[in-house]
């Protein structure tokens, strides 16, 4: 009976350190996991990430959340039981992803927020984020003197469940609504898609057909209320505001299609992240929770240094 | 059969959302105390003092009195100056700055960080959420926009001579002979 005890004991102690040990010469493992990529900032983001993690080192593999919490949470388990060491996340939710993260902290995991902020400071080791607020305050301030203090504007928000999309939000109208002639004649969110903004402007300007201008969450969305704006003719008359710094959308500022945008910086948030992952294994323990990154307003008077 | 099902859709109403991020604490009392005990109160590097220091050692100028959260190429630095009022439009007053030739205080578009941020007095470490430690400069510059500024210019005038101080924002790349603007923490007159 010991004897089969001992075994029973024996086999365990093997089963669970078989699992989950690694031979000392394995290369820790990083995984990246992100929000979507479906949206070719995010896909610009994850990449450089997986890339700073591979030369530093480590193996890196892309996981795609697919803009759902419950996927991330079956990216979470997956990558816990295949033995990751470190996770640099895009969250998808900033409340429906903590729980994945506290996950992955109980495995003794690290992770590091990129770009989207999860609404607890005790959960990821760091978090790495675009000074959003900052950025449309800079394009509120853009936003009065454009439309000379007065007109209809409409909101299109991102993802309603991203802090990121209240936090542009909140600096946009921590400016805008101190004007009472600036009046928001609709606000919807166009989950920060191109076709997505495309179909909802489309749709308010059914109802309200005289607006001057449109601030949208993210640069996607802006390219789709161009399309809208052009299709219905009046690309020229309603002045356009959107957020990322994405290539075509400094190209239409280039043009004068579109009046500014806040420039974000992916390949830093990036970057930060995985070199935060390398001093993570080397020993370092003590990391700022929120690490804020500049975000700069690109306009026609500066569009030349873009 | 067995089926398994999860949530694999998530709605929430933009009230529901914007209703949670309110919080008890009160930003107004904590931003008076900031801006009377602290800003009011704190020394100031004069504006000659930093443009000089910044052409001589730009690094150590940025370190010793930029305040710079995270990561960026630029920093808010908090100064004082005095100067003659040559112009006003819209809220802009037009200085000539004694020492730094023509600077511009903005009295009308005190928003964002700024001030917070040039004061070096509120730590991001103090507030859980991004949200809530930008909610303290809502707060202060209301102050400052709504109550501070209102009545000391009010008691200025184009000729005046005036003492002034507040954030300004400098990269390190930074061309000083291009205009200065400067987010007034106080403006008084000489």
């Amino acid at each position: 009976m010991k004897i089969r005890s001992l075994a029973l004991l024996l086999l365990t102690v093997i089963f669970v350190f078989g699992c989950s040990s690694k031979d000392k010469s394995e290369k820790p493992k990083i995984a990246v996991v992100v929000s979507t990529l479906n949206n070719p900032w995010f896909v610009m983001l994850a990449e450089s990430a997986a890339k700073n993690a591979e030369k530093l080192g480590y193996e890196a593999k892309i996981f795609d959340s697919q803009n759902n919490p419950a996927v991330e949470s079956d990216n979470f388990e997956n990558l816990i039981s295949s033995g990751y060491d470190a996770i640099l996340l895009n969250p998808t939710d900033s409340d429906g992803s903590i729980s994945n993260v506290l996950k992955a902290k109980t495995a003794g995991i690290p992770v590091f927020c990129m770009d989207r902020e999860i609404n607890a400071d005790d959960a990821a080791t760091s978090q790495i984020l675009s000074d959003n607020y900052s950025g449309c305050v800079s394009i509120g301030i853009e936003f009065v003197k454009e439309l000379n203090e007065k007109g209809n504007y409409v909101e299109i928000l991102g993802l309603v469940g991203d802090n990121n999309t209240w936090a542009r939000s909140g600096g946009f109208h921590s400016v805008v609504d101190k004007f009472p002639n600036l009046k928001m004649v609709a606000q919807q969110s166009g989950n920060f898609d191109r076709n997505k903004a495309m179909e909802v402007l489309e749709t308010i300007m059914q109802a309200n057909p005289d607006i001057d201008a449109v601030f949208c969450g993210n640069d996607a969305m802006a390219m789709g209320a161009f399309q809208a704006l052009q299709s219905a003719g009046k690309a020229y008359k309603v002045k356009i505001f959107g957020f990322d710094g994405a290539g075509d959308v400094i190209e239409k500022i280039r043009e004068k299609k579109i009046v500014a945008t806040g420039m974000q910086f992916p390949l830093i948030m990036a970057e930060t992240a995985a070199k935060y992952a390398d001093e993570y294994f080397k020993g370092r323990r003590n990391f700022p929770q929120r690490v804020p990154v500049e975000v700069e307003l690109v306009n026609a008077a500066n569009i030349k240094d873009y | 059969m067995l089926t398994l099902g999860y949530n694999s859709v998530y709605f929430k109403k933009l009230s529901v959302v914007k209703a949670a991020t309110k919080e008890n604490f009160d930003f107004k009392a904590y931003a008076d105390s900031i801006y009377y005990k602290g800003i009011l109160k704190s020394k100031k590097i004069t504006l000659s003092d930093l443009t000089s220091l910044m052409q001589s050692n730009p690094e150590t100028t940025f370190e010793k009195y930029g305040n710079r959260l995270g990561i960026g190429n630029s920093a808010y630095f908090m100064i004082q100056s005095t100067g003659k009022i040559i112009d006003i439009k819209d809220g802009l007053y037009t200085i000539a700055d004694e020492k730094n030739g023509i600077v511009y205080i903005d009295t009308k578009y005190i928003f964002g960080n700024a001030i917070r941020d040039a004061s070096g007095l509120v730590k991001l470490t103090d507030f859980k959420t991004n949200a809530q430690f930008n909610k303290v400069s809502e707060s202060l510059n209301d102050i400052i926009r709504n109550d501070v500024i209102p009545k000391e210019i009010s008691k200025v005038k184009v000729g005046d001579s005036i003492s002034f101080s507040g954030a300004i924002k400098l990269s390190k790349k930074q061309n000083l002979q291009e205009k200065i603007s400067v987010i007034p923490s106080q403006i008084k007159l000489q």
